[in-house]
C-alpha cells in the first residue's frame, strides 16, 4: 500500500482535468446512445448492490474504451465500484457503459457545475467494471482477440465511432491488470464501496475534494490488489507480474501524469480533449517506475507477440472496397503523406511489397476480361489500365484517368449510357470496372513474338558427390513423377543437360563435351524436345540416369561451360533452367575458389565481400539469361563450401530462388527435396514477364528490392514468376506538397500464361493522403514494413558487415518510436513507458527476430556462409505472410492434443494454441512442435511420459534422434501427430517442412535445431526480447 | 618551343579523357531516360572505362616527365582515384545493378568532368603563358 499511495496522489488530479469535457466528443456519445442518460439514472441508485454482480457480471464488458478513460477517476473510487452493478447485463451491458461514462465526464467537464449525471459517470463506474471480470473470466477474450495485455492503452478515444473499438483492446491490458486485483477486493469491499458512493459523489462535483474520501476505499482494496495471483490468465494476458507494487505504480503513473493537476487529466486520457486532431490511439506498456531502475520494471510477459494473430491489415479495404487483396498489394503505411518534410518525418520507409501472383483462395480468383474487339483500354497518357477508380464524364462518351486526370474518350464498343448517378449501367457486367483485380488478354501489339511454350531445363551435376548422396535418384525419380503435371501440355518442351569435367548433352541423343574452353552446340534445337512427343525418351532417360552415372568418381565439376551450353540451347525460346549443383564448380570459364569462411575477416571492412559474387562471369550469364527470358534455379546439396554467395547471384537476377540442402543425404531430405521440386515444376507459371507499377502525381518508385533485374528504371524483368514470390519497392515524393486527396497505385504483370496466351494482371489500389503523422502510424502495417526492412537489411550486408546491417534495423525502429513519442509525450507526460502505436506493436519483436535470423544473426561462428547466403536469397523473394511465420515461429505444445484427440477443429484449435518463444515456456513434461514455415523441430521434454515417446517413435526411443526419422506407426497417437504435420504442411505448400527431432539437454543439436530459433531468449551474446525493448526504449528516451 | 608543344600536346590528352567522360554520362543519361537498355548502355560505358583511365595515366606522365609539377600534383588524386577503382575491380559498370547504381555512377562522373574542366583551364592558361613567354 504505502508504495502505491505515492502515486496515488496523481489521481485527484485527474479527475480534476477538465480537460475532458472536449465538448465535440461528448455529444456524439450521447446521440449514439440515448440510453445514456437513463443509465446514468440508474447508475447511481446501483450502487450498493452492485458488488455482487460486479464479480459475476463484469466480464468482458469489455467497452475497453470507455473503461479506459475512466479509468483513473474509477481507480480512486474503487468505493465508487457500486456502479458496476449496472454492468450486469453482459453483452449489452458492454456498450452501455461506454456511453454513459463519457457522457457523463464530459457534460461535467464542459460544464462547470457537474451535473449530477456527471457524477454517476464519473465513479467510473464502467472501468473497474470492465477490469474486474476482464482478467478472470477469460470471456472477454472475444472481445479482444489480439492479445495485447501488455499495453496500456492511453486510451484516445478515436473520432470515429470504429476507431472506439480498436482503443478498448490496447486499454485492455493495463485496465486488466489494475482492476484484476480490484476484483477481489471488490467484494468484500462492496459494503464499504456503498457507503463510499455518496461520499464519492459530492466530491467529484467538488473537484476533487472525492477523491480524499475515495482514497481510502482505494486503499484497503489496494493490497488485495497486488497480491491477486493472475495465473488464470492465458499467457500473453499476464499483466505486470514483478514486483507487484512496482508495475502497478508505474502504470498509474502512466495514467494519471504528474503533478499539475489539470495537465494530469490530459495525460490520462490524451487524446480525448487536447488532441482531439491527432486522436491515435496508442498502446504502451510500462518500463520500471524509475528511469534508472529499468530491469526490474518490465515483465516479460507483458511484451507483445503475435502469437495466433493474423496480421493482415484490412485497413483500406474498408476506406476503398475496390481495392485489389492486401494479398497482392500491402503499403508500409496507407497514409501516404501529403509533403516532403511529413515524409522526412516517417522513418519506416515508404513502400510496398507486392506479390503478383499470389494464391487467392477458392471463390476469389481473379476474373479474366477479353477486351478483343476493342483493345485494351488504357489512359493515352500515362498508360494506367482502366480500372474500377476511373470517372465517366459526360454521358459516357469519356473517362477522366484516375492516375493523370487526363480525359480519354471511350472507343465506340465501350460506351455504355450512364444512370442518374454517374455510373455506367453495365457497370456489373464489367469486372474490370468493379475489382481491384483483374486479368486482361492481350492481343498481339503486346508480344514481341509468339508466346513461348513452357521449357523446363535440367542442369544435374553428376560428379561423385551427386551419385554419393543419393541425389541423383531422387531427383531422376521426382522429375519423372512430375512429367505428366508440367504445365502447358501439350507444348512443353524440356532437356537436360549433365556435367562432371566434362558436359554431356543429353536427349534425345548424347552428346558428350570434353572442350570446356569453347564450348559449342551442334544442333541446339534437337537439345530441347517436345515432351508429348518424345515423352519415351525422357522416360528412358531419367530410368537410366541414376545407373549411367553410378560409378562416377569424377570430383571436378564443370559448371561454367555447362551453363554457357545451357544458355546457348535455351536463348531461342527462354524457359525456366533448374540447376542440380553439388559441389563447388572448379573447372572451365567461373570455376571458383575455395575462398572459405574466413574467421579473421568478420569485423572488417573486407568482411561483406565474402557475401558478394566473387567472379563477375556469373553476373553477367544472369544478365544474358534475363535478356533471353531464361530463369534460374539453384538447387544446391553439397556438405562443404559451394559458394552460394555467387551461384545464388543465377537465381537472383532472373527472378528465381535458391534452394539450399546442407548435407543432402538422401535418407534424410528425400522428402523434401522431392516435394519442393514438384512444386517447383508444377505450380502455375507466368513466363516470359515484365511487371510495372504506376502511380499516382507526385509519387514515384524510386528502388526495388528483391530477385528481379530492373530492365529501365521501372520495369522489373522477370523471366519466370509464380506465387512464391513477393518484390518490394520504396516510393518518394516527388513535389513538395501533394496536392490530391488519395493516390492510386497499379500493378500490371505482363506475361505468357503456360497455355499459351499473353495476359496482364492488373492490381489496382487507392490509399488515402494525410497530413498527419499520427495518421500515418495508424495506417501503417507492420508486415509490410518488415519485409522492406528485411530486403533493405540484406541488401546492405553486400556492402557492410553484418553489424552494420542489424544496427540499421534497430535504428530506424528507434528513430520511429522517438518521432512517435515526440508526438505524444509532451501531452501525456509518459515517462517511463514504452509508448507505440497499436498498428506497430510487433514491430520490435518482429526487428529482433529479423536480426536473428540465418541471414543475419551474429557473426562466423553463428551460421555458415553458404547457409547464410541462401537464407538471404530465400528472405529476399518472400510474401509478407510467410516472411513474418519464418521471424517469428509457431510454437506449440502438442502432447495434450496427442492424448485428447479432440474430435472438432474448434477444439483442436483451442488446443493448440501458440506459446511464446522463450525456454521459459518449455515444460520438460510437454512434447513442443516448432514450426517456421522451412522446418519442423520437435522437442521433447525430459519428463516426458515414456509410454508416449514409445508410441510415436516405436523401437528408435533410445537411438540417436539425428539419424531418425519420424514415421507413422500402428497406434492411434502416431497416427494423430502424422496427421497434425500433415495438416500443418498443408497451411504452407510452397516448402516442405522437414521435421527435425530434438531431446530436451541433447547438445548440441539441441541447442543448434531449436534454442538458438527460440528468439526470445538471449542465445550467444544476442539479445533477449526483454533487454532489447529495454535498449530501444531507451534509445528512444535519448535526445527525445 | 618543346614547352609549347607539350602543352599542346597535354591539352589534346585533356580533351579527349573529357570526351569519354562525356560520353559516358551521356550513355546514363539514355538509359535513365530509358532511350536504351541496360546492356547496351552498360557494354558502352564499359567500352571507353579503360581508355579513359589509360588516357588520363598518359596525361599523368606526360605531365611528369615535362615537368609541370604543380599540373602533375593536380593530376595525381585523380589517377589514385582509377587505380583504386581498379584493383578493386569496380570500374566496370554492371549491368545487372546499374539502376541502384545510377545516381552514384552519375555523380562520379560529374565530379571528374568538373575536376577535368578545372584542369583544361588550368591548361589553357600555361599554354598561353608559355605562348607569350616566348
Amino acid at each position: 500500500m504505502g508504495t502505491e499511495y505515492p502515486n496515488r496522489p496523481t489521481f485527484p488530479s485527474r479527475p480534476a482535468a477538465t480537460p475532458f469535457g472536449v465538448p465535440q466528443s461528448t455529444t456524439p456519445f450521447q446521440s449514439s446512445h440515448p440510453v445514456v442518460g437513463s443509465d446514468a439514472s440508474a447508475f447511481r441508485p446501483a450502487p450498493p448492490t452492485s458488488s455482487p454482480a460486479m464479480s459475476s457480471s463484469g466480464p468482458m464488458v469489455g467497452p475497453g474504451i470507455s473503461t479506459f478513460r475512466p479509468m483513473p477517476p474509477g481507480m480512486p473510487n474503487d468505493a465508487g465500484r457500486p456502479p458496476p452493478t449496472a454492468t450486469p447485463p453482459y453483452g449489452p451491458t458492454v456498450s452501455v457503459p461506454f456511453p454513459r461514462f463519457p457522457s457523463p465526464q464530459f457534460p461535467s467537464t464542459a460544464q462547470v457545475p457537474p451535473p449530477r449525471t456527471s457524477m454517476p459517470g464519473q465513479p467510473v463506474v464502467a472501468a473497474p467494471v470492465r477490469p474486474v471480470s476482464g482478467p478472470f473470466s477469460t470471456p472477454p477474450g472475444a472481445h479482444y482477440p489480439q492479445i495485447q495485455p501488455p499495453t496500456v492503452p492511453m486510451g484516445s478515444p478515436p473520432q470515429g465511432a470504429n476507431t472506439m473499438q480498436p482503443s478498448p483492446h490496447v486499454h485492455q491490458g493495463p485496465i486488466q491488470s489494475q482492476f484484476s486485483a480490484a476484483r477481489a477486493t471488490t467484494q468484500p469491499s462492496s459494503p464499504l464501496a456503498g457507503s463510499a458512493y455518496p461520499a464519492a459523489r459530492p466530491g467529484f462535483q467538488s473537484g476533487f475534494p472525492g477523491y480524499i474520501s475515495q482514497q481510502p476505499s482505494g486503499f484497503a482494496q489496494a493490497p488485495p490488489r497486488q497480491s491477486v495471483p493472475f495465473p488464470s490468465q492465458p499467457g500473453g494476458y499476464v499483466p505486470p507480474v514483478p514486483a507487484a507494487s512496482s508495475p502497478y505504480l508505474s502504470q498509474q503513473g502512466g495514467f494519471a501524469p504528474p503533478p499539475p493537476l489539470t495537465s494530469q487529466r490530459p495525460g490520462s486520457m490524451p487524446p480525448m480533449s487536447a488532441i482531439q486532431g491527432l486522436v491515435e490511439d496508442f498502446s504502451s506498456f510500462s518500463i520500471g517506475s524509475v528511469p534508472g531502475s529499468f530491469d526490474s520494471g518490465l515483465d516479460s510477459k507483458v511484451l507483445p507477440r503475435p502469437i495466433d494473430v493474423d496480421l493482415e491489415r484490412n485497413v483500406l479495404s474498408e476506406m476503398y472496397p475496390m481495392n485489389c487483396s492486401s494479398r497482392f498489394l500491402r503499403l508500409t503505411t496507407s497514409g501516404i503523406p501529403n509533403s516532403q518534410s511529413l515524409a522526412s518525418r516517417w522513418h519506416l520507409s515508404l513502400g510496398a511489397v507486392v506479390c503478383p501472383l499470389a494464391e487467392a483462395p477458392d471463390g476469389e480468383e481473379v476474373p479474366v476480361v477479353n477486351f478483343a474487339p476493342t483493345g485494351i483500354i488504357r489512359c493515352r497518357r500515362c498508360r494506367t489500365y482502366v480500372n474500377p477508380y476511373v470517372t465517366f464524364t459526360d454521358s459516357g462518351r469519356k473517362w477522366r484517368c484516375n492516375i493523370c486526370a487526363l480525359l480519354n474518350e471511350v472507343p465506340g464498343e465501350y460506351f455504355a449510357h450512364l444512370d442518374a448517378s454517374g455510373r455506367r449501367v453495365d457497370l456489373d457486367q464489367r469486372p474490370e470496372l468493379t475489382k481491384g483485380s483483374v486479368e486482361f488478354i492481350a492481343p498481339a501489339e503486346y508480344m514481341v513474338r509468339p508466346p513461348m511454350p513452357p521449357l523446363y531445363f535440367f542442369l544435374i551435376d553428376v560428379s561423385l558427390t551427386a551419385v554419393r548422396s543419393g541425389m541423383l535418384e531422387v531427383l531422376a525419380q521426382t522429375i519423372k513423377n512430375s512429367l505428366d503435371s508440367l504445365p502447358g501440355f501439350p507444348r512443353t518442351q524440356i532437356g537436360f543437360i549433365t556435367y562432371d569435367s566434362t558436359s554431356s548433352l543429353t536427349q534425345p541423343q548424347m552428346m558428350v563435351m570434353s572442350d570446356l574452353e569453347d564450348v559449342f552446340v551442334p544442333l541446339p534445337d534437337d537439345l530441347l524436345v517436345n515432351l508429348s512427343e518424345s515423352r519415351t525418351v525422357v522416360d528412358a532417360f531419367l530410368d537410366s540416369l541414376p545407373s549411367m552415372f553410378q560409378d562416377n568418381v569424377n570430383v571436378e565439376s564443370a559448371f561454367g561451360p555447362a551453363l554457357k551450353t545451357a544458355f546457348m540451347v535455351m536463348n531461342q525460346l527462354g524457359g525456366k533452367l533448374l540447376i542440380f549443383q553439388s559441389s563447388l564448380p572448379s573447372l572451365g570459364v567461373g570455376r571458383l575458389k575455395l575462398r572459405g569462411d574466413d574467421l579473421r575477416v568478420y569485423g572488417t571492412d573486407k568482411e561483406h565481400t565474402l557475401r558478394v559474387p566473387e567472379d563477375p562471369f556469373y553476373k553477367q550469364m544472369a544478365a544474358d539469361f534475363t535478356k533471353y527470358q531464361i530463369a534460374v534455379n539453384v538447387y544446391a546439396f553439397s556438405d562443404k563450401y559451394t559458394d552460394i554467395a555467387t551461384i545464388g547471384t543465377l537465381a537472383k537476377y532472373t527472378g528465381g530462388q535458391v534452394y539450399y540442402y546442407a548435407s543432402f543425404q538422401a535418407s534424410i531430405h528425400k522428402d523434401r527435396l522431392r516435394h519442393e521440386l514438384t512444386r517447383d515444376l508444377t505450380r502455375e507459371i507466368a513466363w516470359e514477364s515484365v511487371m510495372r507499377i504506376r502511380c499516382g502525381k507526385g509519387v514515384r518508385f524510386t528502388t526495388y528490392h528483391g530477385n528481379f533485374m530492373l530492365r529501365s528504371t521501372d520495369l522489373i524483368a522477370l523471366p519466370a514468376v509464380d506465387c512464391d514470390k513477393a518484390y518490394a519497392m520504396q516510393l518518394s515524393l516527388e513535389e513538395t506538397l501533394l496536392t490530391s486527396q488519395t493516390v492510386f497505385f497499379q500493378i500490371a504483370l505482363l506475361y505468357t500464361s503456360s497455355s499459351g496466351e499473353r495476359r496482364i494482371r492488373v492490381h489496382t489500389a487507392a490509399a488515402p493522403v494525410v497530413s498527419d503523422l499520427g495518421e500515418m502510424y495508424r495506417l501503417s502495417d507492420t508486415g509490410a514494413i518488415i519485409s522492406l526492412f528485411t530486403r533493405l537489411a540484406i541488401e546492405k550486408t553486400l556492402t557492410s558487415k553484418l553489424e552494420e546491417a542489424r544496427n540499421s534495423i534497430q535504428l530506424r525502429i528507434v528513430k520511429a518510436l522517438r518521432e512517435y513519442r515526440n508526438l505524444y509525450a509532451v501531452q501525456h507526460r509518459v515517462a517511463g513507458r514504452m509508448i507505440y502505436p497499436e498498428s506497430l506493436k510487433y514491430l520490435p519483436l518482429y526487428g529482433l527476430a529479423l536480426c536473428k535470423t540465418t541471414a543475419l544473426r551474429g557473426g562466423y561462428a553463428d551460421a555458415q556462409l553458404d547457409e547464410r547466403c541462401a537464407a538471404g536469397y530465400t528472405m529476399m523473394a518472400l510474401p509478407v505472410k510467410r516472411l513474418l511465420k519464418l521471424l517469428y515461429p509457431k510454437l506449440i505444445r502438442i502432447d495434450e492434443y496427442l492424448l485428447k484427440k479432440p474430435s472438432s477443429p474448434e477444439e483442436s484449435k483451442d488446443i493448440l494454441k501458440g506459446v511464446p518463444l522463450t525456454s521459459e515456456s518449455l515444460d520438460p513434461q510437454g512434447l513442443y512442435l516448432y514450426d517456421d514455415g522451412f522446418r519442423f523441430v520437435i522437442w521433447f521434454g525430459r519428463m516426458l511420459s515414456p509410454n508416449m515417446i514409445q508410441s510415436l517413435l516405436g523401437e528408435n526411443v533410445a537411438a540417436d534422434f539425428s539419424k531418425v526419422s519420424l514415421q507413422e506407426l500402428d497406434n492411434e497417437m502416431s497416427r494423430e501427430l502424422m496427421g497434425l504435420l500433415k495438416r500443418q504442411r498443408e497451411n504452407d505448400r510452397s516448402y516442405y517442412q522437414l521435421c527435425h527431432l530434438v531431446r530436451q539437454g541433447e547438445q548440441p543439436r539441441e541447442g543448434f535445431f531449436f534454442l538458438a530459433n527460440l528468439i526470445e531468449d538471449p542465445v550467444g551474446g544476442s539479445m533477449g526480447y526483454q533487454d532489447w525493448i529495454l535498449q530501444v526504449h531507451r534509445q528512444v528516451q535519448q535526445n527525445a | 618551343m618543346g614547352d609549347l608543344l607539350s602543352w599542346l600536346f597535354s591539352f589534346f590528352l585533356l580533351v579527349a579523357v573529357l570526351g569519354t567522360i562525356l560520353y559516358q554520362l551521356m550513355c546514363l543519361a539514355d538509359l535513365e531516360y530509358d532511350y536504351v537498355n541496360p546492356y547496351d548502355s552498360a557494354s558502352r560505358i564499359n567500352r571507353v572505362v579503360m581508355p579513359e583511365f589509360a588516357l588520363q595515366g598518359a596525361l599523368c606522365f606526360l605531365h611528369l616527365v615535362t615537368g609541370h609539377w604543380l599540373m602533375f600534383l593536380i593530376c595525381l588524386p585523380y589517377l589514385y582515384y582509377n587505380i583504386k577503382v581498379y584493383t578493386d575491380r569496380c570500374h566496370l559498370v554492371d549491368v545487372t545493378e546499374i539502376f541502384n547504381q545510377l545516381p552514384w555512377d552519375k555523380r562520379v562522373r560529374l565530379y571528374k568532368l568538373g575536376y577535368l574542366v578545372i584542369l583544361l583551364a588550368f591548361s589553357i592558361f600555361w599554354m598561353v603563358w608559355s605562348i607569350v613567354d616566348e
